[in-house]
């Protein structure tokens, strides 16, 4: 679930939708044409991934929820859902005018599906089905789903992978992959779509909701260098990229509009709370000297070009687990830290390997520096991308300079605080923690608000040591309006418009 | 001739087999994390070792080799780890545009290199300095920073060419010309100073020789002995040179094709070493291998045809 915006690995592959020279827009209002930093792998739901590839999906797809770009749930494929008294049993009431591009009819046996098929599948976002344990066809119209435990994130998933829904023809099978079967506003077009390259949609006719259809053709192509990208962008060849804050000058310079947006948090998790590897880090006051360590301002000037907003807490603003009074918790102060430090039985310090990645050994320098400042010897270690998460998941290092997304708080707390989560590998967990993370569970409609306590428990035990909220730097030319979307890398694909 | 063709096939197998051996069993130890990788972040340990044992991560190295030779024998170079397309063609849709723009610039590079050296060996004086200057700095320049120059100014400034590739299905030929345009000339600009140096040197040796003022004495224009002869003798050097930069650019050719966005072999070549996806990186290597041999096979026939006396009886 990390969103690496600025680190992507540098690769290409490309693809036009222009023949003769650049300069001619992406098409009239009629056409849209992305810039993609990841390539879309299958087009198989059960595979799908929150962040960059969503678009992909939701081209073709449905999902049973609609998530509008401020966080809040819509009918979709769903029209109304309720749960039961304990929030064991969502009750869904579907639309029965909806057809799939090969004439399948949308239906309560579909969703069963496709629902049943996501659970055993076991894919990419498997952790989204983890608490369904059954789905019942009530009526062509209506289907129950049984949770085998509460879980508050789960009409969140619904707007997601899990919530895609394919043809009952094509679940499951190998064609699937490479050609997409869903009720969704636009279809593939096969013949235009190059692997790797481009994939090029067109817009289905019959589509059931025209407010959604904004454009006759949609393109996006795969771009993973940051110069060909901007470069696509400012000559015209796409309507819309994601880009960094250097990128972005250039962008901001031949009149393309930024638009902003928070989606990641970027900071040191330090996971060895139980000091399995490094003592030290078992002890509180170690961890909080850390979070006082680092002049978080002026690194996100410097490295960032400012573009964020510094944050002691892992929470995001729009979640419902933020306090605002965490926000500043731990101030640059190196003294306090030192002072903290002896406190905690190290006068002289100690030494910390941490991992390092191409794309943060700007950033790791810097903190290495901030720590050597207060008394801590860091040894980076060098990981090669395809190593990076497998290592930290397996418990290697105690701890590492990260991003990662910042979503919904029950998403948030099985990301990285939970002992399933796999952002804590050494499985850290308290009583009162454990406690805390009970009662959001089981909290149902207060969930958010008693994320709070978990939040204010993390940062006040300093289990982390966030630095700031990164801005994605998203620009896009004045064919388009775009509006961004909540907690995800980039734009759904609803968010897009002709500009008047 | 027959039998030297069929010698040169011979040991280019030979070198095949060696290389795809050592090329598997140098990927053999990245294999770590490869099924993490595919399944992302939230699979668990089960999934991750059901995975393991279905791509045959757990066995040894031999018997894994065995089963992709075997296999590869018979053309079937499996399917990618990651995108489930078959490798065969996932490459098959990535070799046309590399080797287009590959084979392009080295005729091109060809054509300008020879008349550069030519007009210098011939002409001498300024112009001899005005090539070698040129030389230098064409080689100096790394050939991204060129492209970037290129795309910044072409492309984006005056909007002559796409700054990105455009070639698509739908698109024609004028596409595909538009799009390696730019490449080509960086990697032009590149490759021309050593191999119009090399010609250089071999032509001026060979007008010192005995039977160009026999030519010359015979009344024969400078220009048909230049041609005609001076530059059948001189070929060879430049050939090589020529072959050396084929090969060279064929991995070379990598940054380019990321600059440019063209959705060629050198980006699959990367993209799938990264990530450890072994059945698409053994096909890249033995396409680029097989290429190399052909490569080298043809360039010596050239010279077998050009010049009498390399020919290998």
């Amino acid at each position: 679930m990390a969103v690496i915006a600025a680190t992507a690995i540098a690769l290409t592959a490309c693809g036009g939708g222009t023949t003769g020279p650049s300069g001619g827009s992406a098409g009239g209002a009629a056409s849209l044409t992305l810039a993609s930093l990841q390539d879309l792998k299958t087009f198989d739901p059960v595979d799908a991934h929150i962040g960059h590839t969503m678009p992909f999906y939701q081209a073709a797809y449905d999902t049973l929820i609609l998530r509008s770009p401020d966080g809040k749930l819509s009918p979709m494929l769903a029209q109304s859902w309720e749960y039961n008294k304990d929030n064991t049993v969502l009750t869904l009431k579907l639309r029965s005018d909806v057809t799939f591009s090969d004439g399948a009819k949308f239906d309560a046996a579909a969703v069963k599906a496709n629902l049943d098929h996501f659970k055993e599948a076991k894919g990419t976002d498997a952790y989204q089905s983890a608490s369904l344990k059954g789905v019942e066809v009530i009526d062509p119209a209506t289907v129950a789903i049984t949770l085998n435990a509460p879980d508050p994130a789960f009409t969140y998933y619904l707007t997601q992978a899990l919530g895609l829904m394919a043809s009952p023809k094509a679940v499951g099978t190998a064609a699937i992959k490479t050609t997409p079967d869903g009720s969704g506003p636009y279809v593939l077009d096969a013949k235009n779509t190059v692997k790797g390259s481009q994939y090029v949609y067109t817009k289905r006719d019959g589509y059931w909701n025209k407010d959604l259809q904004k454009y006759n053709k949609i393109t996006i192509k795969y771009l993973a260098d940051l110069t060909a990208r901007t470069n696509a962008l400012v000559s015209g060849q796409v309507d819309a990229a994601l880009l960094d804050p250097k990128a972005g000058k250039q962008a901001e310079g031949s009149g393309m509009i930024l638009t902003k947006s928070q989606v990641d948090w970027h900071g040191i998790l330090l996971y060895d709370r139980d000091g399995k590897i490094n003592p030290e880090l078992a002890n509180v006051k170690v961890r909080q000297a850390i979070n006082f360590a680092f002049d978080r301002k002026t690194i996100l000037d410097q490295q960032f070009l400012g573009q964020g907003t510094v944050t002691d807490q892992v929470f995001g603003p729009e979640s419902g687990a933020y306090v605002p009074a965490l926000e500043n918790k731990y101030s640059y102060d190196p003294a306090k830290a030192k002072a903290l430090l002896a406190e905690a039985g190290y006068p002289n310090g100690f030494t910390l390997k941490m991992p390092t990645l191409a794309g943060f050994d700007a950033v790791n320098a810097v903190y290495s520096q901030q720590l050597a400042d207060i008394g801590i010897k860091v040894q980076l270690e060098s990981v090669p991308l395809a190593n990076y998460v497998a290592d930290m998941a397996a418990g290697k290092y105690s701890a590492a300079t990260f991003q990662l997304y910042q979503g919904e708080p029950w998403v948030a707390i099985n990301q990285m605080i939970s002992t399933t989560a796999l952002y804590n590998p050494f499985k850290s967990e308290t009583p009162e923690l454990a406690a805390m993370i009970k009662a959001v569970q089981l909290g149902g409609e207060q969930s958010d608000e008693l994320a709070k306590k978990v939040n204010e428990y993390v940062t006040d035990n300093a289990w982390f040591a966030p630095m700031f909220r990164l801005n994605q730097m998203y620009y896009s030319n004045k064919n388009v309006t775009v509006v961004p979307q909540l907690q995800q890398a980039v734009p759904s694909i609803y968010n897009y418009a002709p500009a008047k | 001739m027959v039998s030297f063709i069929l010698k040169r096939i011979g040991s280019g197998i030979s070198v095949l087999l060696a290389i795809s051996f050592i090329a598997y069993f140098l990927l053999y130890f990245s294999s770590a994390n490869i099924a993490r990788n595919i399944l992302g972040e939230s699979a668990s340990l089960d999934q991750v070792h059901a995975k393991e044992i279905e791509l045959g991560l757990d066995q040894p190295l031999l018997t894994r080799f065995f089963d992709w030779f075997t296999h590869a024998l018979q053309g079937d170079f499996g399917t990618s780890w990651f995108t489930s397309q078959g490798v065969v063609e996932g490459l098959a849709s990535r070799l046309p545009i590399t080797l287009t723009l590959v084979g392009v610039s080295i005729i091109c590079i060809a054509i300008v290199s020879t008349l550069l050296g030519m007009a210098a060996a011939v002409k001498r004086g300024w112009v001899d300095k005005l090539v070698q200057t040129g030389a230098v700095l064409g080689d100096a320049i790394p050939s991204f920073v060129l492209a970037i120059v290129l795309v910044t100014v072409f492309a984006i400034q005056f909007q002559l060419f796409p700054a990105t590739s455009s070639i698509a299905p739908d698109a024609g030929a004028s596409a595909w010309v538009a799009s390696m345009a730019l490449p080509v000339i960086a990697l032009l600009i590149n490759g021309v100073a050593s191999a119009a140096q090399q010609i250089r040197s071999a032509v001026i040796k060979q007008l010192e020789k005995d039977y160009v003022r026999t030519l010359r004495s015979r009344g024969i224009s400078e220009t048909e002995i230049l041609f005609k002869h001076v530059l059948r003798s001189a070929a060879p050097a430049g050939l090589t040179v020529l072959s050396l930069q084929f090969v060279g650019m064929l991995g070379g050719v990598v940054i380019i094709e990321q600059i440019f966005a063209l959705p060629g072999m050198g980006a699959l070549a990367v993209q799938s070493t990264t990530m450890g996806d072994i059945p698409l990186v053994m096909g890249v290597v033995l396409y680029t291998v097989i290429i190399v041999i052909i490569v080298n096979l043809v360039v010596d026939l050239i010279n077998g045809w050009l010049n009498p006396k390399v020919r290998v009886s």
